[in-house]
């Protein structure tokens, strides 16, 4: 889905119907042929690729070999620096702690703190009057610029929305000092109406959390009247009359996905100061270093040289960091104080005031005939944004934009999608984006349409999913990001195949219990890689006199492992070991400029400016070469720490021309080399997700043996690191499939406070993750390489609900799968 | 007050309130392997040794360890010298952002030292209350397991041939550099 502007302009519903047919002229199955030769051109299946980007696996030094992950050694013994423990440097450190609302909406009438300021210790507190803190409007989401999200949110609100909005901050000598202050802080509300169910909240006479003055850069489709803060819709073909054939059945089903918390282990961390030459410096837990750049700036008036993002160590993100959460509250205290301060949100607060992902009621209808020709295909999201609408459009977006461009032969599709307001905690990025909200609601519809009608589950989905040479139509319909795209990489079949014999497909044997059946299911699942032409990464590679380098990129590695893809990227075109390289990621001062780490974009958009870098570097390490063995450019490579000479076997070390250009006698060079990259492209990495369940047709309880799970990533720069990333994702899916997720009262209030009651699956209750990597070569990408991060966070919650339908013929639309839920549906038939 | 207290060899003494935690503590006095995603005692993050047990050091009052012999994860391994169990998270990639590993190190150790050749199943039931959000427990599953062959195959005391609570380890990493580059890579201006 787009992140741009443009969204926002061509987003609505009718608007894009009449210029989508103008400027589309419908499905590519009704295309003339001088229409499909105009878009060969315009979308090309050559792609212009270098040599050097398509090595067979014997000629990879570096990629796709499973290199130890460099920040490994420091992790396991604990020696590596988060936010939190740079503590240590600044003996004049003072502690936030926020007071939040107590109310789920009303108006703050009066803010005693007294108590606060009298305490020993206490060195400010702030309230939204006061000078530190900014009266602007902002969103905290970390997106592009213009922002596709609505400024909506104060940095210390008087209107407050949800229990958990910001309304005071102290800062004070020891953290335990100012969450004592934060708790002596009287706080006086004018209560209001407030409603926390969506589909109440879209009713006219709901309570309103928005008055037309309180949001500016507002999204299309707003009608804060109904309390909706967008509404997108795109359409191709005429889905309407596919829907009213004679001939076609036509299924609905309706799906509802939980509010899930981020979990980082991690809590969100950020530490402000102002150094000796009067700028602001923020070392913090964050995925979108310049983004929280800008948007402080933008905040607190203060220009962008005169900021400076920091990022060490980060304990996970998932999206929950794609967000300035928490970086203004220090950076506000620290002027109030002129000392710096470290805010640590407690772990109660990640629940109930950080982010999570949306939670949603999905429709999905089909009209298919008996033939099993899937002749149209409609989705329809409502998608509950909680207090504020970071990320609110955009996510719903994902809903539609990202699963059903996997059935790219459907002529006829049409998705829309309302966002609306409660008063509950905010939502925000969170992996996968949108994709499994509409992944559930595709592959378990299309499962229930393949039992009603007899078909095989796995071929009615191979007959119309993507293939190589595909002009994909689906994923730009709503306009914004590249309209069109070719499919260059498609791994799709390997992936079903290989997934099926790790499942055990066809051989499932049965339990000897009468009470016990046991299914299988599957699902599949399309992301992007990055957000199709709004997308920016850089990199710098310095070398060193001995032949060493220096790794400057802007691309966030948030335990990802993206720094180590990096060093193998720049290794691979360098011709040197990885520990030749020192890589820093992520300081504005320092590092190129970098979206930063969402969208399953690092690898691809900030990897290949890496390329682009260490590319530029080794042309003049072969200029140099080239002029200490006499001999031409033509003739030479790198490998193996030198350049030789392809010609006459002839060689020099990087080390000898690393001396020769610092210190030569007739000329001296400083090798260095840049590397900056976008695209409009977006390939999409593949899924298929299999589950081995059996259940207890007298109890409802289910026990999940095995998840497996095939992933086209195209190459995988480093696969014990993509393993864990599938692995990661798809125990996150599972959670989605069988947990309660962020739980709330009648008032929206959290019911979660620390982790013992929050149900993440531990290590007994998660079954056995098989992850298989199926190459493909993606020419865009560098080295081959497509996303992997975020695709397995989709495909769970359908397969199970498909494996449970097999086994004992239930079907559980409502997540999560329980056995409680699944004995009632055994009890109704 | 003042408690006195080893930590991973070293006798010492340090200031702690009352209510303050044992991770607190000794984060305070520079063990920042001492990690905390909680509010106290539930993620795991925090575990280290308390005289041979594990403890989430985060869920325990610091008066609690006065005379106590405490081991974080530092005293394992050096990143020259990895402890086996280390090594294996290492090589299995059952490390992503790292954040709850010092823990989940400490407990794998314990678990090793006790049962040198669990199944799965022990070691699923042994890391059942360290929370990882980044890698679904398959590859640190699969490190112990490979850890406990290692170990078997070279007779390696569960904890990497140095006593729990006995001498220091000489290089426990403390005094080391941390980030190379140090806080910035070159643009430092502290």
């Amino acid at each position: 889905m787009s992140d741009d502007a443009d969204t926002r302009a061509n987003g609505n519903g009718a608007e894009t119907d009449a210029d989508g047919a103008e400027t589309d002229g419908g499905t590519a199955s009704q295309s003339d042929a001088a229409e499909d030769l105009a878009e060969l051109e315009q979308y090309p299946f050559e792609w212009d690729e270098p040599a050097n980007n398509d090595l067979a696996p014997g000629e990879r030094d570096s990629v796709s070999q499973r290199a130890e992950k460099y920040d490994d050694r420091k992790l396991v013994t604990g020696q590596a620096k988060y936010t939190a423990d740079y503590e240590e440097r600044y003996p004049d450190l003072a502690y936030a702690a926020v007071v939040r609302s107590e109310i789920p909406h009303g108006r703050v009438t009066d803010i005693d703190a007294s108590a606060a300021e009298a305490m020993d210790g206490v060195e400010a507190v702030l309230t939204p009057d006061s000078d530190a803190v900014p009266d602007a409007k902002y969103t905290s989401a970390g997106q592009s610029y213009p922002e596709p999200s609505p400024w909506d949110m104060h940095v210390l609100t008087e209107h407050v929305r949800y229990v958990g909005d910001p309304v005071a901050a102290i800062a004070a000598e020891d953290a335990e000092t100012a969450r004592a202050a934060a708790d002596a802080v009287e706080v006086r509300y004018e209560e209001y109406d407030y409603v926390t169910d969506p589909e109440a909240a879209f009713d006219a006479d709901a309570p309103q959390l928005f008055g037309d003055e309180e949001v500016e850069n507002e999204i299309v489709g707003h009608d804060y009247d109904r309390n909706r803060m967008a509404n997108i819709e795109g359409e191709l073909g005429d889905p309407e009359s596919a829907f009213e054939g004679d001939d076609v059945h036509v299924h609905e089903t309706e799906w509802v996905t939980i509010r899930q918390s981020h979990a980082n282990v991690e809590k969100h961390t950020s530490l402000a100061y102002r150094n000796e030459d009067d700028r602001h410096v923020l070392v913090t837990s964050t995925q979108v270093p310049n983004h929280t750049r800008r948007q402080l700036a933008h905040l607190f008036d203060i220009p962008i040289r005169d900021i400076r993002v920091k990022k060490p160590r980060v304990g996970g993100g998932f999206g929950g960091k794609q967000a300035m959460v928490v970086e203004p509250i220090p950076l506000a205290l620290s002027l109030a104080t002129d000392r710096p301060v470290l805010y640590e949100a407690t772990r109660e607060e990640e629940f109930y005031a950080m982010r999570s992902r949306h939670p949603m009621k999905v429709k999905a209808k089909t009209a298919v005939t008996d033939d099993g020709d899937i002749e149209a295909i409609d989705i329809y999201a409502l998608s509950n944004t909680g207090a504020y609408g970071s990320h609110g459009m955009t996510v719903a977006g994902n809903v539609g934009s990202k699963p059903l461009p996997l059935y790219s032969k459907v002529p006829n599709v049409h998705f829309e999608a309302d966002i609306v307001h409660t008063n509950t905690p905010q939502t925000g990025a969170m992996r996968g984006y949108g994709a499994p909200q509409g992944t559930l609601a595709l592959e378990g519809h299309l499962d229930e349409v393949a039992r009603d009608l007899d078909l095989d589950p796995v071929e009615f989905r191979q007959r119309h999913y993507m293939e190589v040479g595909d002009l994909d139509e689906i994923a730009g319909m709503m306009g914004g990001e590249g309209a069109k795209r070719r499919i260059r990489s498609c791994g799709l079949d390997e992936c079903i195949e290989r997934g099926k014999e790790a499942i055990g497909w066809d051989a499932i044997e049965q339990p000897d219990e009468d009470h016990l059946h046991r299914g299988v299911g599957m699902a599949l699942s399309a992301q992007g890689t990055g957000v199709a032409g709004d997308e920016l990464g850089a990199a710098q590679l310095m070398m060193n006199e001995d032949g060493s380098f220096h790794l400057q990129v802007g691309g966030v590695d948030i335990g990802t492992g993206a720094d180590t893809a990096f060093l193998q990227i720049a290794a691979e075109v360098l011709g040197c070991d990885e520990d030749q390289i020192v890589v820093r990621s992520s300081d504005t001062d320092v590092t190129p400029f970098d979206y930063g780490a969402y969208a399953s974009s690092t690898t691809y958009i900030s990897g290949m400016a890496v390329k682009k870098a260490a590319e530029d570097a080794k042309e003049r390490i072969l200029e140099w070469g080239a002029r200490m063995l006499d001999e031409p450019v033509a003739d030479l490579d790198t490998g193996d720490g030198a350049v030789y000479s392809e010609a006459t076997g002839d060689s020099v070390t990087l080390e000898d021309i690393g001396y020769e250009a610092a210190y030569g006698d007739e000329e001296r060079e400083h090798i260095l080399g840049k590397g900056t990259h976008c695209t409009e492209e977006s390939p999409p990495p593949f899924a298929a997700q299999f589950v081995d369940v059996t259940v207890d047709e007298e109890t409802g309880e289910f026990d999940v043996h095995k998840l497996a799970v095939a992933v086209d990533c195209g190459v995988a720069i480093n696969p014990g690191m993509a393993e864990g990333q599938v692995e990661g994702a798809n125990h996150m899916s599972y959670e989605l499939a069988v947990s309660e997720g962020i739980t709330l009262d009648d008032q929206g209030r959290a019911e979660v406070s620390d982790f013992d009651e929050y149900h993440l699956p531990s290590a007994t209750e998660t079954p056995p993750i098989e992850s298989i990597l199926v190459e493909t070569h993606e020419p865009t990408g560098p080295f081959g390489a497509k996303s992997v991060a975020e695709v397995p966070t989709n495909t769970v919650p359908p397969a199970l609900s498909n494996a449970v339908r097999d086994a004992v013929g239930v079907r559980i639309q409502e997540m999560p799968i329980t056995a409680a839920k699944i004995r009632e549906k055994l009890d109704e038939r | 007050m003042d408690i006195e207290l080893t930590i991973n060899g070293e006798t010492t003494t340090v200031e702690a309130g009352s209510e303050q935690d044992l991770a607190t503590v000794l984060r305070q006095h520079g063990h920042i392997d001492v990690k905390c995603g909680c509010d106290g005692g539930t993620c795991g993050a925090s575990k280290v040794f308390v005289d041979g047990d594990v403890r989430m050091a985060c869920g325990m009052a610091a008066t609690e360890a006065e005379g106590s012999d405490v081991q974080t994860v530092a005293s394992l391994g050096t990143q020259d010298d990895l402890h086996p169990v280390q090594q294996a998270f290492v090589d299995n990639f059952a490390v992503q952002c790292g954040f709850c590993i010092p823990g989940m190190i400490v407990q794998a150790t314990a678990l090793l030292d006790e049962n040198p050749d669990p199944t799965e199943r022990e070691v699923r039931e042994a890391l059942d209350d360290n929370v990882c959000r980044c890698t679904g427990y398959q590859k640190p599953v699969e490190a112990v397991l490979d850890a406990a062959g290692r170990m078997r195959e070279e007779g390696v005391a569960a904890d990497g041939g140095r006593p729990i609570g006995g001498e220091p380890a000489d290089d426990t990493a403390m005094g080391k550099p941390a980030d190379a580059g140090g806080c910035c890579g070159g643009g430092c201006d502290e």
